[in-house]
């Protein structure tokens, strides 16, 4: 039995002992306990309540324990963060009946979903990662959802490739410089609409690689993920990835929506969010434990955990049972799924009685390795750092 | 003397807040978000009963912003985000 405990906001204590009232014993009942005691919010309510932290009803958070090491994370484990809230499932009812806008191509127009189809259809495995995952364990205060590991799963979407749809209605303008997505939730009156709409702008580079999904994981794409169809990007963070997508426009400037302005902008603490600043696009190469399985016996350790590239592939991971004195190498245990997707890793080892901190750290094939740790910003945005993200191992 | 003072000052904030939230502040926070004590059944951000944020917390996200929530820093004064935290903490039970 694996008792998880947070023992502040940087480290994790993962303890094992012969019951779980022995890991309750220790007293150290975590704030994501409680938080679990919410309901899962009706639009998700087919999520594993065990495997999620309801922070709020439109922020759900997959537990590290929850987690484990799959190479396709189940959709019933995924986390969820809507920016606003999910629309009726009624809207995924009839699928192929869905309209999309096309704008800023040589002819404009409106398509089903149906029709879109007929222009081929791909899958892809990738990681989908919120901006903010990894934010608990920044030291300075930030507001939004304290995630930790759990905001990220690996996906299989399957969707009609933009490139072709765009393609066949005669490219993008030729000033065009943004791919911008509209999400389609209704809006509140008497609120300017740029202040809350979720609209996206990409670089149009993305058009070589970005999907107009309708699938998740083989099943239609539920309303809790963007269904019936939801703009992916493989390699961006999630905000990118338009749920209800209802519009795609390629547009000379970035959208005017507060969103994109400064929302979801790289920048020093105490700095207010600005155009000028990096806009959360590509991901980093990254990796965390989920799942240390013990045999108390004999000290076997089986440290597994998921790793991935960001936009060029993992290839390697390291773990350090010794808080970053030494590495081992570690060994991939899922099929490589492509650049965009995660690999579950896995190293066995022999750990002694006592207290060992246990770090992960990937590199991908550009030959970019995790940092020890990521520059505090003031969001708290892309920590990809290997010693923020270890956890302590205890061995009794 | 002093309580009475320093009670009197917190009703104060806690009167601007509510009058922040329900109405002065552009936009208003009961636009998007339900409270009970303001009589708002906003439905886009989180519901501040159930969320029960402390006074801490009210004034990070206020002047930060998440997701689509503006950064009200750019929008209103220390004194009014400092406000707002009392009259959000203090009626949802949270301080």
């Amino acid at each position: 039995m694996i008792g998880q405990h947070p023992i502040n906001r940087r480290k994790f204590l993962l303890t094992t002992g012969g019951t779980a009232a022995g890991a309750a014993a220790v007293g150290l009942m975590p704030a994501r306990a409680l938080a679990q005691a919410k309901p899962l919010p009706a639009y998700a309510d087919w999520k594993k309540p065990d495997a999620m932290i309801v922070h709020t009803a439109q922020t759900l958070e997959t537990t590290r324990a929850g987690m484990g090491s799959p190479a396709i994370t189940p959709a019933d484990i995924l986390y969820v963060r809507n920016n606003l809230p999910a629309p009726s499932a009624d809207i995924t009812a009839d699928p192929d009946a869905w309209e999309i806008a096309f704008e800023g191509v040589g002819e404009p127009g409106t398509m089903s979903l149906g029709d879109l189809k007929t222009y081929g259809v791909e899958s892809i495995a990738c990681v989908l990662q919120c901006s903010g995952n990894g934010r608990a364990f920044f030291d300075h205060e930030t507001s939004g959802t304290q995630w930790s590991v759990g905001a990220a799963g690996n996906v299989f979407w399957t969707g009609v490739p933009l490139r072709r749809v765009v393609a066949a209605m005669g490219g993008p303008s030729a000033s065009a410089r943004f791919l911008t997505g509209t999400g389609g939730e209704t809006l509140p009156e008497g609120l300017d609409p740029t202040t809350i709409i979720v609209e996206r702008s990409v670089p149009t580079s993305a058009l070589d690689v970005a999907l107009i999904a309708f699938e998740l994981n083989g099943e239609p794409l539920p309303v809790a993920h963007g269904g019936p169809a939801r703009l992916v990007v493989p390699g961006y963070y999630g905000v990118n990835n338009v749920k209800y997508i209802k519009k795609i426009a390629f547009t000379e400037e970035e959208s005017p929506a507060k969103i994109q302005q400064s929302g979801y902008r790289m920048r020093p603490v105490g700095e207010s969010g600005a155009p000028g600043q990096p806009s959360m696009y590509e991901m980093s190469v990254k990796s965390w434990v989920t799942a240390p399985l013990m045999d108390v016996s004999s000290g076997r350790v089986v440290i597994q955990g998921v790793a991935m590239g960001g936009v060029s592939a993992v290839s390697g991971v390291d773990v350090s049972l010794d808080g970053g004195g030494s590495w081992k190498a570690a060994e991939f245990t899922g099929p490589d799924l492509g650049a965009y997707a995660w690999r579950p890793f896995e190293l066995v080892t022999d750990l002694s009685v006592g207290t060992h901190v246990v770090a992960s750290r990937a590199t991908n094939a550009a030959g970019d390795s995790q940092p020890e740790n990521f520059p505090p910003n003031h969001r708290g945005y892309g920590n990809n750092g290997w010693k923020a993200h270890a956890i302590e191992l205890t061995v009794s | 003397m002093l309580l009475a003072v320093a009670g009197s000052a917190a009703a104060d904030d806690i009167a601007r807040g509510k009058a922040l939230f329900t109405g002065e502040a552009s936009p208003p926070c009961g636009l998007c978000h339900t409270l009970a004590d303001a009589g708002t059944e906003g439905a886009i951000g989180p519901v501040l009963d159930d969320l029960k944020p402390d006074a801490a917390r009210v004034a990070a996200t206020v002047t930060q912003g998440v997701g689509v929530m503006p950064a009200y820093a750019e929008i209103l004064p220390a004194s009014d985000i400092a406000a707002l935290a009392a009259y959000v903490s203090s009626a949802t039970g949270a301080q």
